[in-house]
């Protein structure tokens, strides 16, 4: 009795554990992340002294992730607190950053470029249409738009798995990225996103 | 008291497991990538992978702005020599540990502007070799297996990047210790 006791014990603690480790990454809390406004980053991902916790994150919702250094990854899920939705449109204004190259992507919750029809998953620094100051906007959204557009929808991966607050984010890579956004990561100039309208 | 007693160990098991979790992830994850490799082109290979889609499956969140250039490599028996042509528009070699560490990199930006339309040979070697065997840069791995990869934009006229990957390669040494 006292063997199936412990044993039962033991599987409802590795349940909890996995539970609460699923949790903790969904809170994102502790794992040394900065906010920029409603741009987050992580200053040790990819770093060996990064923390246990981090280093889950980075090996489920980016393996392969380089040290900041190399390269810095700002993600937006949310803009004053409420969660990027499908049933939204969104903008991003923008104009240049001082980094070697930067994208920004458009990712579904389960971590995975959005299908959508014209197969276009992200601007970068080189395709943008600017004006003549260097300005530059993109519309996400999942209506068909002028000009540069960021189509979103649903993610592909199957939706009982779907854990997430939010449908799809914006992830903004800055490779080989200059001083301010490794000494001022939260102070760093970067593109503004903004909710335009909601069906 | 007695039911109390248990509900306090298994919540303290379950609050110290979630750590364990934690660490195991990442050695999970990359094992599967690193099997996923071997298994389309074997160990110490270099391989090209197509450009990301919404279909790409083997990497999460992979930049669809990018090419990616994949080696699985094992210094267990023998250095592996990695070259690569670096062109001009943005390219990146970085090296991971089977615990997502990312231990080394090389890019051709800023101060490696130098590494433009030359070619980067690196060894890399064990934990315990001797670096000073080896000439030029040398890359000391901290665990036997792991995981090079290089980016290459994908922006604009690829054919120079293309033929850049396509000269790269990743090999063991011929005369293993």
């Amino acid at each position: 009795m006292l063997i199936i006791k412990i044993i039962a014990a033991i599987l409802l603690s590795v349940s909890l554990s996995i539970v609460l480790f699923i949790v903790q990454l969904k809170s994102n809390s502790g794992f040394g992340s900065v906010s920029n406004g409603d741009w987050t980053t992580s200053l040790d991902t990819g770093s060996e002294n990064a923390s246990v916790m981090q280093k889950a994150a980075v090996a489920i919702g980016g393996l392969l992730a380089s040290k900041r250094e190399s390269s810095i990854y700002y993600r937006l899920s949310a803009i004053d607190g409420k969660p990027l939705t499908v049933n939204c449109s969104y903008r991003i204004d923008g104009n240049d950053y001082d980094a070697g190259w930067w994208s920004i992507t458009a990712y579904g919750w389960d971590n995975y470029l959005i299908p959508n029809k014209i197969q276009r998953y992200s601007y970068n620094n080189d395709n943008l249409t600017r004006d003549d100051s260097g300005n530059w906007s993109v519309r996400v959204s999942a209506i068909s738009q002028a000009g540069d557009w960021l189509p979103i929808g649903p993610a592909g991966g199957d939706e009982w798995k779907n854990f997430s607050d939010h449908d799809f984010d914006l992830l903004l890579r800055l490779y080989t990225p200059g001083v301010a956004y490794l000494q001022t990561p939260k102070a760093a100039v970067l593109p503004k996103v903004v909710e335009e309208g909601c069906l | 008291m007695n039911k109390i007693k248990w509900l306090v160990a298994i919540l303290v098991l379950a609050w110290m497991g979630q750590y364990g979790v934690a660490i195991l992830a990442p050695h999970f994850a990359m094992q599967a990538l690193y099997h996923a490799v071997v298994n389309q082109s074997g160990e110490n290979n270099f391989m090209l992978t197509p450009l990301p889609d919404e279909t790409t499956r083997d990497e999460v969140r992979p930049s669809p702005d990018l090419f990616y250039g994949i080696c699985a490599y094992n210094v267990e028996s023998a250095p592996v020599f990695i070259t690569a042509l670096v062109p001009e528009k943005y390219w990146s070699m970085q090296f991971y540990q089977m615990n997502t560490d990312n231990f080394s990199s090389f890019s051709n930006q800023r101060d490696e502007s130098y590494r433009v339309n030359t070619t980067t040979k690196i060894t890399l070697i064990g934990a315990n070799d001797d670096a000073s065997k080896y000439q030029g840069e040398v890359v000391r791995s901290p665990t036997d297996k792991g995981v090079m990869l290089v980016r290459v934009s994908a922006i604009g006229d690829q054919a120079q990047q293309i033929s850049a990957l396509n000269v790269s390669g990743c090999s063991a040494a011929v005369n293993a210790k």
